[in-house]
């Protein structure tokens, strides 16, 4: 798949993740950003499956993806573990809905290359072993498959 | 002598239970999931045994591997697949999911996939086992995956030493048995490292999977190298890829316990009544029957007869066609006035049109197999041996006359009976059977020829061999009506060496010619 921009249903997708982890606590400073977090844990279970190596190699795909729709700080890399490193830098930002703008498109950016490569329902069972009570909005196809997994 | 006395007494007062010999363990089996290879295992994998599933790149190793795991893992006794440098697991899922044995729902409920790279780069052959220790420590795995196995033996080969590489080998078996997991390790090797490689000395079972290219055809096959703890069939037992992943087709094509037949069988008609006078009242119940004869001589109308023929006594029947589909053939017994598609629609008939030309002979005889066995069929017909051999790959033509011979073997023994056509060439001084050794694959041979005469050419037949009992030896003529073969003459008298097919005329009564000539 050559696609640029990342799918509305991922994004929405994403931004129920952020949200969810939001919930979780708010956003202090110095305490990682909701987009970090969610990057974080999914690493888990994607590294566990694919490796270091492996979910590295996706996480700088889905940020090269993500720096083509928002701009995104050139001191955040993706360390060699998968992790985000220099997040810190995400909070210097002016704009918070610029930073929560950026970490949605990477979120998204990253399920879509998981749904190019494995296909929606095995990327969706991924994120419901992170997030098995996440809740999302009603309507939305990716919603309706959860629904029809959990039953 | 007192002593010896003493001795039998004791023995015989001990209860019955102490002196008997204590019963051996029982090895439970497990489905592998895949088509015919339980068959071939002796029934299946044997529990907590240590596998080697070996092989050349796009075997189908990963696959087999895949498929035992769905088979057997549930939520409490999960399956682990570890990946070691070998293909991503991303794109291994991406491509698995195509066959219809994965069950997206297992996954990471009783299927886990964990890479185990990283602790092979960081820490060499400890950093995996300790891994793949954690992991079957916490899961209690009833299947446990390592592909590829050689990816992990190749670096260590490069940087540690053998011995190694053997305490490696020894605390994994003994880890994966001690957990009761039946384990898999999957790589690609050749046949000369099996020598030198101490995971095989261990292995209590060696899958070996080979791919061969026969001109255009490729030919994919499986052997049990090795299955402790039971019988597996040997040989090379052929294998294909499909949308349902694997699929084995054994060698003895699961007729190894071939019935034997009973000492009175029926004898049943041919559909055409002079005809089963010549082979001395019909053909045995359960006897393999070859009709051999040039093009046009109607081999096909014959066998059609006879499959309706059983129709109309109930007993169901199967056609393997190999140079007609199904619709032609259907629709030319109509014209002889036979209906083959009532019996289509209501089970009773069966037609297997098999032409593609890359099959293997096992599983076209698995095909037939599963046919005669669905519809419990009487009368099986298989239309025509060249057409046969012309629809296997070029690799399994080799195979075809020892496959045949099975497969006749085992469903005659089993009752069905078999009518078999072949394509012979007629010249005009001798008189063929067909190019195939074919008195040990039949009872009984029927020949038809043509025979020039007095400027038509004609057609006899005559029964050849009948194994179960006499026949007739006269040389019949028959034409091909509305009705089908038809027998009109009796034993010619009039002409000699018809079997040359330029008889010599030797009697003296003007006779009319069967069908009319032109004028």
């Amino acid at each position: 798949m050559n696609r640029q921009g990342a799918t509305p249903a991922m994004r929405l997708f994403a931004e129920c993740l952020m949200a969810y982890e939001t919930k979780a606590g708010p956003v202090l400073a110095g305490k990682k950003p909701p987009a970090v977090l969610v990057c974080d844990k999914l690493r888990l279970p994607l590294a566990t499956l694919m490796g270091n190596a492996g979910y590295r190699a996706l996480m700088a795909r889905a940020l090269t993806l993500a720096k083509t729709e928002t701009p995104w700080p050139s001191e955040v890399v993706i360390k060699p573990d998968g992790s985000l490193g220099g997040w810190e830098t995400l909070e210097a930002q002016d704009d918070p809905q610029e930073m929560a703008e950026a970490g949605v498109v990477l979120i998204a950016q990253l399920l879509d290359l998981l749904t190019s490569f494995i296909g929606e329902d095995l990327m969706l069972r991924q994120v419901y072993e992170v997030w098995p009570t996440v809740q999302l909005p009603q309507g939305d196809s990716i919603a309706q498959r959860k629904n029809e997994n959990t039953k | 002598m007192k002593t010896l006395n003493k001795i039998n007494v004791a023995k015989s007062a001990l209860p019955r239970k102490i002196v008997s010999r204590p019963a051996k363990v029982a090895i439970r089996q497990l489905p592998t999931g895949v088509r015919g290879l339980d068959e071939i295992m002796g029934g299946g994998l044997p529990e907590f045994s240590f596998n080697i599933i070996a092989g050349a790149p796009g075997c189908g190793k990963t696959t087999l591997a895949h498929q035992i795991m769905f088979a057997n893992a549930t939520p409490r006794k999960p399956a682990l697949f570890f990946t070691v440098l070998g293909e991503p697991a991303l794109k291994m899922l991406r491509h698995q999911q195509q066959y219809s044995f994965f069950d997206p729902t297992q996954l990471n409920r009783s299927i886990r996939f964990i890479n185990l790279s990283s602790a092979l780069l960081k820490n060499g052959l400890r950093g995996v086992v300790e891994e793949i220790t954690r992991e079957v420590e916490a899961s209690s795995p009833a299947i446990v995956v390592v592909d590829s196995y050689r990816n992990v033996t190749r670096k260590t080969i490069a940087e540690e030493n053998e011995l190694d590489l053997q305490a490696f080998v020894q605390r994994l078996v003994l880890l994966l048995t001690s957990w009761q997991a039946t384990t898999f390790m999957v790589g690609e090797y050749a046949e000369a490292e099996m020598r030198d490689n101490p995971v095989f000395t261990v292995a209590d079972g060696i899958f070996w999977l080979s791919q061969n290219v026969e001109r255009n055809s490729v030919v994919r096959k499986l052997q049990i190298i090795k299955s402790r703890g039971q019988g597996s069939v040997p040989g090379l037992h052929t294998i294909r890829i499909t949308a349902d992943g694997l699929q084995a087709y054994s060698r003895t094509l699961g007729l190894l316990q071939e019935k034997v037949r009973p000492a009175k069988r029926r004898r049943l008609s041919s559909g055409i009544p002079e005809l089963d006078k010549m082979l001395g009242g019909g053909i045995l119940e359960g006897d393999s029957l070859l009709v051999a004869g040039p093009s046009g001589t109607g081999k096909s109308a014959l066998a059609t007869q006879f499959l309706a023929e059983g129709l109309r006594h109930g007993e169901a029947g199967v056609a393997a066609i190999f140079e007609e589909r199904p619709e032609g053939y259907t629709a030319r017994a109509g014209t002889l006035g036979m209906d083959l598609r009532t019996p289509q629609k209501n089970k009773m008939l069966e037609m297997l049109y098999l032409r593609p030309l890359d099959l293997s002979v096992d599983e076209t005889m698995q095909e037939i197999l599963d046919a005669v066995k669905r519809l419990k069929a009487k009368r099986l017909v298989i239309d025509s041996l060249v057409g046969f051999e012309m629809a296997l790959a070029p690799g399994f033509r080799e195979d075809f006359q020892e496959s045949l011979y099975r497969m006749i073997a085992a469903l005659t023994g089993a009752g069905v009976t078999i009518f078999t056509t072949v394509e012979t060439a007629d010249t005009f001084n001798e008189m063929s059977f067909s190019h195939y050794t074919i008195s040990f694959l039949t009872d009984d041979i029927l020949r038809l020829r043509y025979v020039e005469i007095e400027g038509q050419l004609r057609k006899v037949i005559t029964v050849v061999k009948m194994r179960g009992g006499n026949h007739s030896k006269d040389i019949r003529e028959y034409i091909i009506g509305d009705k089908g073969v038809a027998i009109i003459g009796p034993r010619q008298e009039q002409y000699a060496r018809l079997t040359t097919g330029l008889p010599d005329r030797i009697g003296q009564i003007k006779e009319l010619a069967p069908e009319p000539k032109a004028k």
